[in-house]
């Protein structure tokens, strides 16, 4: 039995191995590492569980799916699960001042992996370059900290791969009541310590810059090994690549959907020991207290499913939109709605159907219970063009208006754009069942 | 008795209207009625004329009837411009020479279609879309199995593309909006509609905005073209321009009644114009300074008008209902009380109905407690139960009055 192997050695294999332990796999754990020192060793991180195998400085230089080995410049290592947590790296623009020696960040750039890691930016004016996830919690988070913050965004509105232009126009306006400057439709051209340039000409004082545009996926190693990759490692729900004995997590996967990389770590540990994982895939929640944002599932499903049910309140900036199927979530992007959120994302987790009150469970009032139709009220205009009310029409049909054509010539009624006729019809219908 | 003369300058359905009302109230027969028109027919149901192409004559669309056809207190005269009132002496000048005088003066002379005023917008093969004369030169310019463009994609954009349609030609909506209809539809209903229409064979383009009609080199419409980098070319026969109307109140105007702002016969809610005895009704009135482009504030506006006319005045108009449903290309469309959600604080709840191509949209109060309007694609079977709910409690959880049948009676 060769258990299972973690090629790749960042704070996500650390939290499957951890979870791994907890959840009681007692087999073989091996961690495979390019790094001189683990995780734990190197970052503020817990590290790993008593009793994993960590090969630490050990690159790995292809797979033999086959036979189920990872070789290394030393002795190749079997496996009988193998987790890929390549990871990934910045995207850095190649532009002038952005990369200095050796590849590191120029001087006062940042490539920050968590909002958290913006303390390290350079004191002074913080331009944070993409609007994405990311991006916003970093511009947030330095606001927060005082610091006067502009978010150069390539897209029209932020949040453009999770958010339609409605919640990514709520999103701007969240940020601008922050007094976070957003400039959209912008891309940079160059950097020099203190001074940002745009492709535009115009010039941002830039103490600090923070490189926000996304994660490349570190996938060469899948790629060698044909594994099917887009941008990052094609992995489904269960994280599974198209090797069912190959699975992948973190910077270096594509999943289905938007999920948190300690998520996965979670899910991934529940699925190696036999479990049903906690979290599926996946909602979103951005890290930034006030906005109450959460995305789930894809754009592709937000788009796609059968039924979308939308719920807007500018004044407020609330939004959401639901997309439906079978009556069970398939997506959705919720704004400014908590106890919608946590309803919804109970029912997603579940796998439960949306209640049919679906405005009190997005708003969090009470259900509504009333009766299963409602009887319109005599004052009801039912000819809009003519004006005549449901009164009326009644009052005609007791003295004689038995029929469509009748209360037609008695009040009018369907005679104008003739949009109500089957209404009146209905209503004649009505009438003569209570008249028997 | 004195019997006065009433003129109604402008013979539409407005104008009608407002003939029937008075002689339906006025049994001492006060009024002689002239109902002028430049049109060559008398009324008739400007709301169906595309069913004119289908093969309605201009008869069965008539809307006067035959007891009013031979009512000796009414006249109607086709054909006939009205160049000039003069309020003082309470006159009106006719093209054909004619001057007709007035004791009590409505003026009902409709809106014109908008020309958007974009190079190449008056070539031969350029339309409008509003008379029965537009529809015989559209339909004496149609060439079968060759494309035609519409720009604008609302209600009257889309009655054309219909039209082009039945005429065998292949029809273009260019409309600005993201989206169709934007008058009546939000965003998620508008796409729906586009979809909708998509499948019938008619192309929109939306988010489009057309910057020329284009000449071929017999001089006569070969194309348009649509902003852009690079511009697209779209090549038509023809071309209907469906961008909207604006009020006729230049009569109106020559004679010094006040315009409103944004165009229109300025008049108070009882439809007064500043001058006693001259009101206007219609598509060319602009009620407390806002025109309506709709057949139902016309009717009431025939209304309020004709009881002045007969006794004493009623309520004023407040709150004209915009509310409608339509059939546009046989896809069912309504908007009824505050579609576009401009209520300070509203909340808009929207349902799609991908599989049964179907969308609603409730339109409710800021304690998601009063209906305050909405809109329907696809089915509007709960139109008139809803429109009549509008501004009042919901009376149940306001999905379920989307359901079918829900509110029957």
């Amino acid at each position: 039995m060769n258990g299972v192997v973690i090629v790749g050695d960042g704070p996500t294999a650390a939290r499957l191995t951890r979870r791994l332990r907890r959840l009681g796999h007692d087999g073989p754990l091996t961690v495979v590492g390019r790094s001189a020192w683990p995780a734990g060793h190197r970052d503020a991180g817990p590290g790993h569980p008593a009793g994993t195998r960590v090969l630490a400085n050990t690159p790995v230089t292809g797979l033999d799916r086959a036979r189920r080995l990872v070789h290394t410049a030393g002795p190749a290592i079997g496996y009988d699960a193998l987790v890929l947590a390549t990871g990934g790296r910045p995207l850095v623009p190649p532009l002038p001042g952005f990369t200095g020696a050796c590849g590191r960040p120029g001087d006062g750039v940042l490539a920050p992996r968590t909002a958290e890691d913006s303390e390290r930016a350079a004191p002074g004016r913080a331009v944070v370059l993409g609007g994405g996830v990311l991006g916003v919690e970093t511009a947030l988070a330095l606001r927060r900290a005082g610091r006067h913050v502009t978010v150069v965004h390539r897209a029209a509105h932020p949040m453009h791969h999770q958010l339609d232009e409605v919640a990514g126009a709520l999103v701007a306006r969240h940020l601008a009541e922050r007094d976070v400057e957003l400039l959209t439709g912008r891309a940079p051209a160059e950097f020099t310590p203190g001074k940002l340039t745009l492709d535009d000409g115009q010039v941002l004082d830039a103490d600090a810059l923070l490189l926000c545009e996304g994660i490349v996926p570190e996938t060469s190693l899948a790629r060698a090994a044909q594994l099917a990759v887009r941008r990052g490692i094609l992995v489904d729900d269960r994280l599974a690549t198209d090797d069912p004995a190959v699975h992948a997590l973190g910077d270096c996967a594509e999943p289905p959907g938007p999920w948190p990389a300690p998520d996965q770590a979670d899910a991934l540990a529940a699925l190696l020991t036999g479990r049903r994982p906690a979290f599926p895939p996946g909602v979103l929640r951005p890290r930034a207290p006030g906005l109450d944002l959460a995305v789930l599932g894809t754009r592709a499903a937000l788009d796609d499913a059968p039924e979308t049910v939308t719920f807007t309140d500018p004044a407020r900036g609330r939004y959401a939109r639901l997309a439906l199927r079978d009556g069970r979530p398939a997506a959705a992007v919720l704004l400014g709605l908590p106890h919608g959120i946590a309803a919804l994302t109970q029912l997603h987790d579940r796998g439960l159907p949306v209640p049919a009150d679906r405005l009190a469970m997005l708003l969090g009032t009470p259900p509504r219970r009333g009766a299963p139709g409602a009887e319109l009220p005599d004052d009801a205009v039912l000819c809009r063009c003519n004006n005549v009310t449901k009164g009326a029409l009644a009052r005609a049909f007791g003295t004689g208006a038995r029929d469509v054509a009748a209360l037609a010539a008695a009040t009018r009624a369907t005679t104008g754009c003739g949009g109500c006729a089957a209404d009146i019809g209905r209503l004649c219908r009505t009438l003569g069942e209570e008249a028997e | 008795m004195n019997r006065g003369t009433l003129l109604v300058v402008g013979h539409g359905m407005a104008g009608h209207r407002l003939v029937e009302e008075v002689r339906a109230r006025d049994r001492a027969g006060r009024w002689r009625i002239v109902a002028v028109t430049d049109e060559p027919h008398p009324a008739y149901d400007r709301v169906a004329l595309s069913t004119y192409l289908a093969g309605r004559t201009i008869d069965e669309l008539s809307l006067v009837r035959a007891e009013l056809r031979n009512d000796p207190l009414v006249a109607a005269r086709t054909g006939t411009a009205v160049t000039a009132i003069d309020p003082g002496a309470r006159t009106a000048h006719c093209a054909d020479g004619a001057t007709i005088h007035w004791d009590a003066l409505v003026l009902a002379t409709g809106s014109r279609p908008f020309v958007p005023p974009m190079p190449g917008h008056d070539l031969p093969g350029c339309f409008v879309y509003r008379t029965v004369a537009d529809l015989d030169a559209i339909r004496a310019a149609a060439v079968p199995g060759r494309p035609g463009v519409v720009v604008g994609g609302g209600l009257l954009g889309l009655e054309a593309a219909d039209a082009l349609r039945r005429l065998g030609m292949s029809a273009h909506v260019v409309e600005l909006a993201p989206y169709l209809m934007p008058m009546q539809l939000d965003a998620d209903g508008g796409t729906l509609l586009k979809g909708l229409i998509a499948a019938l064979g008619v192309r929109p383009h939306c988010g489009a905005r057309t910057v020329s009609v284009d000449a071929g080199p017999d001089g006569r419409v070969a194309g348009v073209t649509l902003a852009g980098d690079p511009p697209a070319r779209l090549a038509a026969e023809l071309v209907i321009f469906a961008a909207g109307v604006r009020p006729r109140d230049d009569l109106a105007s020559a004679a010094g009644l006040p315009r409103a702002e944004r165009g229109g016969i300025l008049v108070d809610g009882h439809c007064r114009t500043g001058v006693p005895g001259i009101w206007a009704i219609g598509e060319c009135a602009a009620p407390d300074g806002r025109a309506y482009g709709l057949l139902a504030p016309g009717y009431r506006m025939a209304e309020t008008v004709a009881a002045q006319l007969t006794g004493p005045p009623g309520e004023p108009l407040r709150e004209i209902d915009t509310s409608t449903t339509l059939k546009v290309l046989g896809v069912d469309v309504a908007s009824f009380g505050d579609a576009h959600a401009t209520t300070p604080g509203a909340l808009r709840l929207g349902h799609t109905d991908h599989a049964r191509s179907r969308y609603a949209s409730l339109v409710l109060d800021a304690n998601a407690e009063t209906l305050l309007g909405g809109t329907l694609v696809g089915d509007t079977a709960n139109y008139a139960p809803l429109a009549a709910l509008t501004g009042r409690p919901l009376p149940t959880e306001p999905e379920r009055l989307l359901a079918d049948g829900a509110l029957t009676r």
